[in-house]
């Protein structure tokens, strides 16, 4: 229990050298090399060193963005795949391969998960936590070939109890001869469950598990009693009525989460300044027509739309990304970009930029909108807190990622289900949740202040 | 005066329009896809002959299976599905005028009546809601401003960014844990609009009754907005109490209270006015995460139930009123604005 305390400490810590220190490194670096300057302008440098003295929202900042780096590589710590396991000479790396199989999603790599991988019968995937368990203690075998070893017994004394007499049909001398049949089946298993014990024995098998070994997508069925399970000494957060690890499809929920917020602001950004920059640009009809449109868009009852397509079609990740992206990330910042650009145009330097011969859309993106990321840095971490709320309102309402895809609001859904009896269903996801949205809403509020001060002067 | 009204008359006009492109888009939306009322007629004939061909045999059921050409032809005409999308439209346009809204395939009464019957659910929510958000939330408002950057400023903030990050539905899910009976308080009831046993009970109980179902919703509601009044209302005293005319009557010696709450306040509540278009929109529509979590039957759940249930009429007809409300409320919270704040100038 402690060892796997100080080992949590360590991975935080680690992750966070890796975060803050490594990456950060690593940009300026390679910018470098590619020939940038990569120094920030002065008035950039004044607003990070104030927002660096707003404590509360810069820990919540490095918190945030160290957990989000880290959930990054989740597959190593939390998953129901060894880091390494070695088996007589071979070895393997699972959860690298898993990792790899997401990251490279359009080939596949074959690691050491099936049994016949481990010199035993059948087709079926391993059960690493047995495995690491043997290796820890390699009486886990010796119960095991016990427990065969009764099965056969067991079968010995069916045969003596059934064997057919003359007038038997043939029915029933099938199924006397399938019962006998089965008994070297059972005595191959035992010879190499054996094997394994003596490969284990000569040390010839090891294993490293990730820190927490269960995965968000297995249903652990072996459990004694039925799922729901409590939260327990194994499964920290305990699990959902599919017997899933309530705690792994927490924290794989926080990186979709995330990843599904940032990449909806992305290219809500991209659509939203494209659109806004053309308006606040160019102005008149222009203006006047995208302003009508939106305005008819912005009325489209924006849930009601997504839910009434999502019935009709099993949204995907991407699917969702981009249906909340269209019907309701862009709109918001458009507004803002257009306001910004308005005033921005009227400015000399645009005018110098104009006379030099720039092309209109230049004078924007190069030289307009630059001047222009205040509102948008600062209205970032509130976007990505409504988008989060969004996509966990989808997935409660069973219209949001696909079935069996970790989700905080598919917990919630089932948590109503057993409200009264499981009650972790429901408190640890709205925890998770609330912790989460809460650290980057006060990550929005020192960027607020420290981007765009506001100083309230009052008597007395 | 003159420019605004213009403005106001250009608003309106374009409600027409917004109206027909999202409900066309919607109507068109639903034809398009599979799994509408012919086919849940399909499926529901078929389930019946199934019955049937159990007893009959097996040669019945298969000839069964199909259903005759002419029957299905009166199944599309019964559900106007046999006109193109352009002309349903137009005839479904034709009869919202007339205010018939066709018949709801799951209630089988008219959806009018329907979702007439849900309105007064939700509108006791709402305005409970409402009114509750603006008693929590002026006053806390209020203080923060006056003792801005004090210790309670940072403890309540921390209260106002906390209810930022938790949806409505969300803490009525964890009331409903903490004070629902099972684990833990058992105060408040599990979601419903009443008790079963409403009619037997006394007059009291039934008041009692009824407030145990309305407070874990309406903390709901009120969490919905909690952080953005909240914080509005201290900005906007906040500003004010920077400005000239404050300056001025601290000046003339007028006692803190009195600038604050008589001269600073009434200027103050003003922006709060904006979310009146927003909430007239939740009176009336309910807001479908808090009435499904809740189990309250009001508009929400109705709009919901009717997309999972396919129902059709009853879509549209809860998408009419969602939008047509949702319209003129944004209007209407305009010119409240504008008739309270004389330096409001739309149009312009």
């Amino acid at each position: 229990m402690v060892i796997k305390l100080v080992e949590t400490a360590v991975l935080l810590y680690s992750g966070y050298l890796f975060t803050h220190k490594a990456l950060p490194y690593l940009y300026v670096l390679v910018g470098r090399k590619l020939g940038f300057d990569m120094k920030l302008a002065p008035h950039w440098k004044n607003r990070i060193k104030r927002f660096k003295t707003i404590k509360r929202g810069y820990y919540s900042f490095l918190i945030v963005t160290t957990l989000f780096v880290m959930s990054l590589f989740l597959e190593f710590m939390v998953n129901n795949k060894p880091l390494f396991i070695r088996y007589g000479g071979r070895i393997s790396f699972p959860a690298a391969a898993e990792w790899g199989d997401k990251l490279l999603f359009f080939k596949t790599q074959r690691s050491m998960d099936r049994k016949s991988d481990f010199g035993q019968a059948g087709d079926d995937s391993v059960d690493y936590r047995l495995f690491a368990a043997a290796r820890r203690d390699p009486a886990v075998f010796d119960s095991q070939i016990k427990a065969l070893e009764a099965e056969i017994g067991d079968i010995r004394s069916q045969l003596a109890m059934a064997k057919p007499g003359r007038g038997a049909t043939s029915e029933e001398l099938q199924d006397y001869q399938d019962l006998r049949e089965i008994i070297p089946d059972i005595e191959s298993d035992i010879r190499s469950v054996a094997g394994a014990r003596e490969m284990f024995a000569a040390g010839k098998a090891a294993i490293l598990m990730p820190i927490y070994p269960y995965s968000p997508r297995e249903h652990l069925l072996d459990m004694p009693g039925r799922p729901p399970h409590k939260p327990g000494r194994n499964n920290l957060l305990g699990t959902d009525d599919a017997g899933t690890d309530v705690f792994a499809q927490l924290v794989y929920g926080f990186r979709i989460s995330m990843s599904f917020a940032l990449i909806v602001s992305v290219l809500g950004y991209i659509i939203g300044i494209i659109v806004g920059g053309v308006m606040g640009y160019f102005g008149g009809w222009v203006d006047i027509l995208i302003q009508r449109f939106i305005e008819i868009w912005s009325s489209v009852p924006f849930l009601f739309m997504l839910i009434i397509i999502a019935s009709i079609i099993q949204p995907t990740f991407l699917l969702l990304v981009s249906l909340i992206v269209v019907l309701q990330g862009w709109v918001g910042i458009s507004y803002y970009i257009r306001g910004e650009f308005y005033r921005e145009k009227a400015r000399d330097y645009v005018h110098a930029a104009v006379a030099m011969g720039a092309s209109e859309w230049s004078v924007m993106m190069k030289h307009i909108l630059p001047n222009s990321l205040v509102p948008l840095v600062t209205f970032a971490p509130f976007n990505v807190v409504g988008t989060i709320g969004s996509l966990v309102s989808l997935d409660y309402l069973g219209f949001g990622l696909p079935v069996g895809t970790p989700s905080w609001g598919a917990l919630l859904d089932q948590g109503m289900k057993y409200l009264k009896y499981y009650p972790h269903l429901i408190l640890t996801p709205s925890i998770a949740m609330a912790v989460t949205l809460f650290m980057v809403v006060m990550i929005g509020e020192a960027v607020r202040e420290a981007f765009d001060p506001k100083v309230f002067s009052r008597l007395r | 005066m003159h420019g605004m009204t213009t403005y106001f008359i250009r608003r309106l006009l374009l409600i027409p329009v917004t109206f027909i492109a999202i409900t066309f888009l919607v109507y068109a939306v639903l034809r398009v896809v599979p799994g509408g009322p012919i086919e849940q007629a399909q499926l529901q004939i078929k389930m019946a002959m199934m019955g049937e061909g159990g007893s009959s045999g097996l040669a019945s059921e298969q000839a069964e299976l199909q259903i005759p050409e002419s029957a299905m032809a009166e199944l599309k005409k019964y559900y106007h599905l046999d006109k193109s999308i352009p002309e349903g439209y137009a005839r479904w346009l034709w009869g919202i005028l007339r205010l018939d809204f066709g018949r709801s395939y799951v209630y089988s009464e008219p959806v009018l009546d329907v979702i007439i019957s849900k309105f007064p659910v939700s509108i006791y929510f709402g305005l409970i809601g409402y009114f509750a958000s603006w008693l929590i939330c002026v006053p806390l408002g209020v203080t923060k401003a006056i003792r801005h950057k004090s210790g309670y400023d940072t403890a309540t903030s921390v209260l106002v960014f906390l209810g930022y990050s938790i949806p409505g539905f969300v803490a009525c899910l964890i009331l409903m844990v903490l004070l629902g009976g099972g684990s833990y308080l058992d105060i408040f009831p599990l979601g419903g609009f009443r008790s079963e046993n409403w009619a037997e009970l006394g007059f009291f109980a039934r008041i009692s009754d009824q407030l145990h179902h309305t407070a874990i919703p309406v903390l709901g509601y009120v969490m919905g907005g909690f952080a953005t009044m909240t914080i509005l209302m201290k900005n906007s005293l906040l500003d004010n109490l920077g400005a000239d005319y404050v300056r001025t009557a601290f000046a003339k010696g007028l006692s803190e209270n009195r600038v604050i709450f008589v001269h600073a306040m009434r200027n103050s509540l003003i922006p709060l006015t904006v979310g009146i278009g927003h909430a007239l929109g939740l009176l009336f529509a309910g807001s479908f995460l808090i009435e499904k979590t809740c189990n309250i039957p009001g508009m929400g759940l109705l709009s919901f139930n009717s997309v999972i249930q396919r129902d059709y009429p009853v879509i549209l007809g809860t998408l009419v009123f969602l939008v047509l409300i949702r319209l003129t409320g944004n209007i209407f919270s305009d010119v409240i604005w504008a008739l309270i704040d004389p330096r409001i100038r739309f149009g312009k």
